[in-house]
């Protein structure tokens, strides 16, 4: 090639004449990008302190401290992120992994001291932290620290599609609303393994559920073994706090997923379906389990109620090495679980399997023997050394409106579907109440309805006193029952039983709801008189709360009793009740009103009774 | 002449990054070079040996500070053919677009290294002052102007900015355009000829003995490239060029730095036009959970200075067993270098060494 | 991959395994004595490409696997191979005194690849004119690159023995 020519480069010389390109800063700054990587920006009211960020930080340059000035919400930790700047690599792994999207960047990126603990921080936001976090007339690049910083200057942000956690959880296989109200069909048909271990898969392992959790399951452990393809170990997890997990696999009120970091921007573990494929995948309990009970103690303890609480103190009081005998008016275990729940929520199958597990292990369960009836309750106190009451809820209320004694109670009307012969359900039936036992009782009349007129056009309906927003069912029965079919009226109350010439129902005549709690959220509820609806119904069920029967204890003893303001038997931390030799648990002493509270009641009373068997304080 | 022994760095005007040569010299003509890496050894592929899949992916770039791009793309494709992952298409042409430019950042980064070291400071002010416009790209890209941590197994970590394919096509040309002032004055400088041309010459055959490859060799006409014989990402779905010359010396090195950046840019403005639309990221595994089924993999892809190779072992755990990368500055700087060397006068050491585009973080890894 | 490359493999050495884990690879696992013939082979049939020697430390098994990886630059006439293909060869040598021949007569670049393992791992290679330090400082009791090299031990023992810095040193 030729050589080049020497007098070519004058070109250049142009340039001399340009303006420079250079910024004169500090007189003239350069604005970060939008997705600019600084300096943290935290939300704690959002944050959760479940210390992923931390986990997954590749410099261990976040480490979560106790402050303690939050008050933590159940399910929630008081600990929030801090950074050490002298390590922060400014991946941002933090912000992708951040369950709640709380933790970003901002476009900040000034920091200056000669103090080293200056560089270790705890990131706020502007929402909490006005000293930290300038507006733009108060700011100077000058002064430009951590601890002077601008408002709104939000970089790098969480990005859902972006997120390194899973939001979706993997789908549970169930039969679809037009097959399964034909029949009383199991809806769920559970995880197989395979899915099971997808799913457990998307576990963080933050731990906050075991928190959130009325018996503190070892939440975490259990699902990592179900990841590990190991349901032996995990059922043997469970089995430490949890001894009735085919039923609870079904039916339980999942306070854990409620608290799932993942449920924040996404769906939640499905700890609860993850339970129910360790239960149903592990065929024999026994072999799986390897449990004995206890060295014999000698003491006798009678369990009054085969529910979740009474089956629990149980299991748990056998393992202590101690004899117990649970008397129960039914012909099986699982207490108004039993007779409650419909089939195609929880199969009797699944409660017996728990039952006999807790039988296999020398727990003597007397069934249709009813306290009071069959046996004294003064005879079993004569021949036990303690007793516990777990009786559970058992009479239905009523709304006590003109003619309500013509209508059916939920209980009797749920039970009496349990059996082979059914209830007979006219074409168009009303349900009074908001609550999951009316969701359980709309939805069993609807079933009937389909069985008994196929392919004739027929209806359930509910009313209740509570608004979309308040409605005490949890927000997937309500999905379920409307996918179904059933037809809502919430916001309505009941005034009157309308009876046609011969005194049949012939439909219920309702009133707009006011409000239905006071100012102190007491429940209280005000009507307006003048707007009123005909609901048509041939039949109406109230399924609006029920009551403990305590007829079978001696006047002696329930003038003893103690009861709360909320109308519930006192216990101490114990789980006993004002009188010595009487424990209790369950729905009759805690408002939760569901079987992992009866389990975590019975856990502390069990507990309680060995401490007091053996000497202890009560 | 009496030989005498020269320590040519670490702290050395002509010489860029920590890294030295012991010269044997006779008058100023080198006898023997031993080139001296180390300074910058910092244990990396050890280091990954103790961090899971993920954690690994913020510190890879950190190898080589000039284009940390293509050790992302190493890593993520190596995990992602262990873990069989699939990568989206678009997330293919955002990774070939977003290499590209990395390259041309870079390139400009070693024209800048170049230029000053041969004196020729406009050149160099005008490379710095471009590529500052290229890491305003990736800042606005990525969040990060020099480690951009963004090519992750599974894809990219965010699709492009609103807007942003505009402000690529306006840098890009504002760039291009001064493409003929470079020209002037540097690239068809009589002076920068007379400093290159014949300078640290290698033959076709010495180049492919030593493992030479990138400019080093494709200045001896070997048009080996690996975006072309074993096309990733997005290469084969667009036309191009691989920029050779024949002479193998600094000079030939230089030029083909020059032309490869031109057909970068054209071939950014091929991907822009081609790019399908659609989702850039599949999600990876829960990340403390993640382990990688029992295997190795060897992939390679073509960075601004050569061919980098990345051997991955899993054992079937949360972490890698074992991480090898094969840079190419490693064989520049350790054996091209040493041989280059011998022959030639003091003053063209540095001149041999960035012409060859050896970096030294990349060698100690 | 070439099947006929892959049947004169197998016809010439004894005790090879050769896999084609996909299309464009080959694995080839060699005993040690037979490396460095292996790897003349491949090179008469154009792999010419020496793209790194590495080395795994399978320590449970108490072995170092010394790992060739080769391609070829296609520039050579008659060779058949196709620069996009990958042969990596394998070959495993005992952890206890550990020695193979070097493959620098063969691939020049091979040396600081040798130089840098026999530092890092303590495999000795027979007739490598300078295995002499190449990134490290000083002396390591385990070449720390091995498996039973515990670095955040060694971090501690080795930083922590440095006091910190003090007030006084900040003033100057």
């Amino acid at each position: 090639m030729a050589k080049p020519s020497l007098l070519g480069p004058l070109r250049v010389i142009k340039y001399l004449f340009k303006k420079p390109k250079t910024l004169r800063y500090p007189f003239e700054l350069k604005e970060p990008a939008r997705r600019y990587r600084g300096f943290h920006l935290n939300d704690w009211d959002q944050c959760t302190g479940c210390g992923n960020c931390a986990d997954i930080c590749p410099n261990d340059a976040i480490e979560m401290v106790e402050r303690p000035e939050i008050a933590p919400d159940p399910g929630e930790k008081n600990e929030r992120p801090r950074l050490d700047y002298g390590r922060c690599c400014f991946c941002g792994l933090c912000v992708d992994i951040c369950p709640p999207g709380s933790l970003r960047l901002s476009r900040d990126y000034f920091h200056i001291h000669f103090d080293t603990s200056t560089f270790v921080f705890t990131p706020r936001d502007e929402k909490t932290d006005d000293e930290t976090f300038l507006p733009a007339e108060k700011y100077s690049v000058l002064k430009a620290s951590l601890a002077h910083r601008k408002r709104d200057y939000q970089g790098f942000e969480p990005e859902i599609d972006y997120a390194l956690f899973d939001p979706d959880r993997v789908e549970m296989p169930e039969v679809p609303p037009e097959e399964r109200k034909l029949s009383f069909v199991e809806q769920m048909l559970g995880y197989d393994r395979e899915q099971a271990v997808r799913e457990a898969e998307r576990c963080l392992e933050c731990a906050l559920c075991e928190d959130a959790c009325p018996a503190h399951l070892k939440i975490s452990d259990y699902i990592e073994a179900v990841y590990e393809d190991s349901p032996e170990d995990s059922l043997r997890t469970i089995y430490e706090d949890n001894p009735i997990p085919a039923i609870c696999g079904r039916i339980c009120m999942k306070h854990c997923e409620d608290a799932c970091s993942l449920s924040i921007r996404g769906e939640p573990l499905a700890i609860r379906w993850l339970k129910r494929f360790v239960s149903d995948t592990v065929r024999n309990y026994r072999d799986a389990l390897e449990q004995s009970p206890g060295e014999p103690t000698g003491k006798r303890i009678a369990v009054i109620g085969a529910g979740p609480g009474g089956l629990s103190t149980a299991y748990f009081l056998r393992l202590l090495g101690h004899e117990v005998v649970v008397f129960d008016e039914l012909s099986g275990g699982g207490g108004m679980l039993r007779v409650g729940p419909p089939r195609y929520r929880l199969p009797e199958e699944a409660i017996d399997k728990d039952v006999e597990y807790i039988a296999s292990l020398g727990v003597d369960f007397r069934f249709q023997t009813r306290v009071g009836r069959d046996v004294e309750f003064e005879e079993l106190r004569d021949e036990f050394d303690a007793v516990f009451l777990g009786i559970g809820l058992t009479v239905s209320r009523s709304t006590r409106v003109e003619n309500a004694d013509r209508c059916q109670l939920a209980l009797p009307f749920l039970a009496k579907n349990k059996t082979e012969e059914k209830c007979e359900v006219p074409e168009e039936v009303i349900v009074i109440g908001g609550g999951n036992v009316a969701m359980d009782v709309a939805r069993e009349a609807l079933r009937l309805q389909h069985i008994r007129y196929p392919g004739k056009r027929t209806v359930t309906r509910t009313v209740s006193l509570e608004d979309w927003d308040e409605i005490p069912a949890t927000e997937e029965e309500i999905e379920e029952a409307r996918e179904e079919g059933v037809e809502f009226n919430p916001a309505w109350g009941p005034k009157r039983v309308v009876l046609d010439d011969q005194g049949n129902i012939k439909g219920l005549l309702c009133m707009k709801v006011n409000s239905v709690f006071d100012e102190e959220g007491r429940f209280a509820p005000t009507f307006h008189e003048d707007q009123e609806m005909f609901l048509e119904g041939r039949m109406i069920i109230e399924a609006i709360g029920q009551g403990a029967d305590f007829s079978f204890l001696p006047k002696e003893v329930m003038e003893r009793i103690e009861f709360t303001e909320a109308r519930k038997v006192r216990v101490n931390e114990n789980g006993m009740t004002t009188v010595p030799g009487i424990f209790a648990g369950g729905d009759i002493v805690n408002v939760n009103l569901d079987a992992v509270t009866a389990i975590a009641d019975a856990k502390a009373a069990s507990e309680g009774i060995d401490q007091w068997l053996s000497g202890g304080e009560g | 002449m009496r030989e005498l022994e020269l320590y040519f760095g670490p702290q050395h005007l002509g010489m860029v990054g920590n890294f030295s040569i012991t010269l044997k010299v006779e008058g100023d003509r080198v006898v023997k070079a031993d080139a001296n890496p180390g300074y910058l050894h910092r244990g990396f592929e050890k280091l990954m040996e103790q961090r899971s899949w993920i954690k690994n992916f913020p510190m890879v770039c950190r190898i080589n500070v000039v284009e940390p791009d293509s050790m992302e793309l190493a890593y993520a494709t190596a995990v992602e053919s262990l873990a069989g992952i699939e990568v989206p298409e678009r997330a293919q042409f955002i990774r070939s677009i977003y290499l590209e430019l990395a390259r041309v950042g870079s390139h400009l980064f070693g024209l800048w290294a170049y230029s000053n070291m041969l004196g020729f400071d406009t050149a160099a002010q005008w490379a710095m002052y471009h590529r500052d416009l290229v890491l305003d790209l990736f800042e606005e890209l990525t969040g990060g102007r020099v480690y951009h941590i963004y090519i992750w197994p599974g894809g990219v970590r965010r699709d492009f900015p609103e807007g942003f394919e505009k402000r690529l096509v306006e840098t890009l040309h504002s760039i291009g355009g001064c493409v003929p002032d470079y020209d002037a004055c540097f690239f068809d400088n009589r002076l920068f000829y007379d400093r290159a041309a014949g300078i640290g010459k290698i033959t076709r055959e010495e180049a492919m003995e030593m493992g030479g490859t990138g400019q080093a060799l494709r200045a001896t006409g070997v048009p080996y490239d690996v975006r072309k014989i074993e096309p990733y990402a997005a290469y084969d779905k667009v036309p191009w060029e691989v920029p050779t010359r024949e002479d193998g010396d600094a000079f030939s090195r230089i030029w083909v730095v020059r032309d490869e950046m031109i057909e970068s840019v054209h071939m950014i403005f091929k991907l822009l036009d081609e790019m399908p639309k659609g989702d850039v990221y599949n999600r990876i595994p829960n990340p403390f959970k993640w382990r990688i089924p029992e295997g190795e993999t060897y992939v390679r892809c073509e960075s601004s200075r050569g061919e980098l190779g990345l051997y991955l072992v899993s054992d079937g755990g949360d972490k890698p067993y074992r991480v090898h990368f094969r840079t190419p500055s490693y064989p520049h700087g350790l054996t091209i270098l040493e041989k280059a060397l011998v022959g030639e006068s003091i003053s063209d050491v540095g001149n041999i060494m960035i012409s060859l585009y050896v970096v030294a973080p990349e060698i100690d890894r | 991959m070439d099947r006929a490359l892959i049947d004169s493999l197998s016809s010439t050495f004894d005790a090879l395994r050769v896999e084609v884990p996909r299309e464009d690879r080959l694995t080839v696992q060699a005993p040690r004595d037979a490396v460095m013939s292996v790897l003349s082979f491949l090179k008469g049939r154009g792999y010419d490409h020496l793209h790194m020697v590495s080395c795994v430390d399978w320590m449970e098994e108490g072995q170092f696997e010394l790992v060739y990886v080769l391609s070829a630059y296609g520039t050579g006439q008659d060779s058949a191979s196709n620069p996009g293909e990958e042969i990596i060869l394998k070959t495993r040598i005992p952890r206890e005194l550990p020695t193979v021949v070097s493959s620098i007569s063969l691939f020049k670049n091979a040396e600081p690849y040798e130089r840098e393992i026999h530092e890092l791992f303590g495999v000795r290679f027979e007739g490598h004119p300078r295995l002499t330090p190449l990134f490290l400082e000083r002396d390591y009791e385990i070449p720390p690159f091995r498996k039973d090299f515990d670095t955040r031990q060694y971090v501690e023992d080795f930083f922590g023995s440095i006091p910190p810095v003090g007030e006084e040193d900040q003033d100057v």
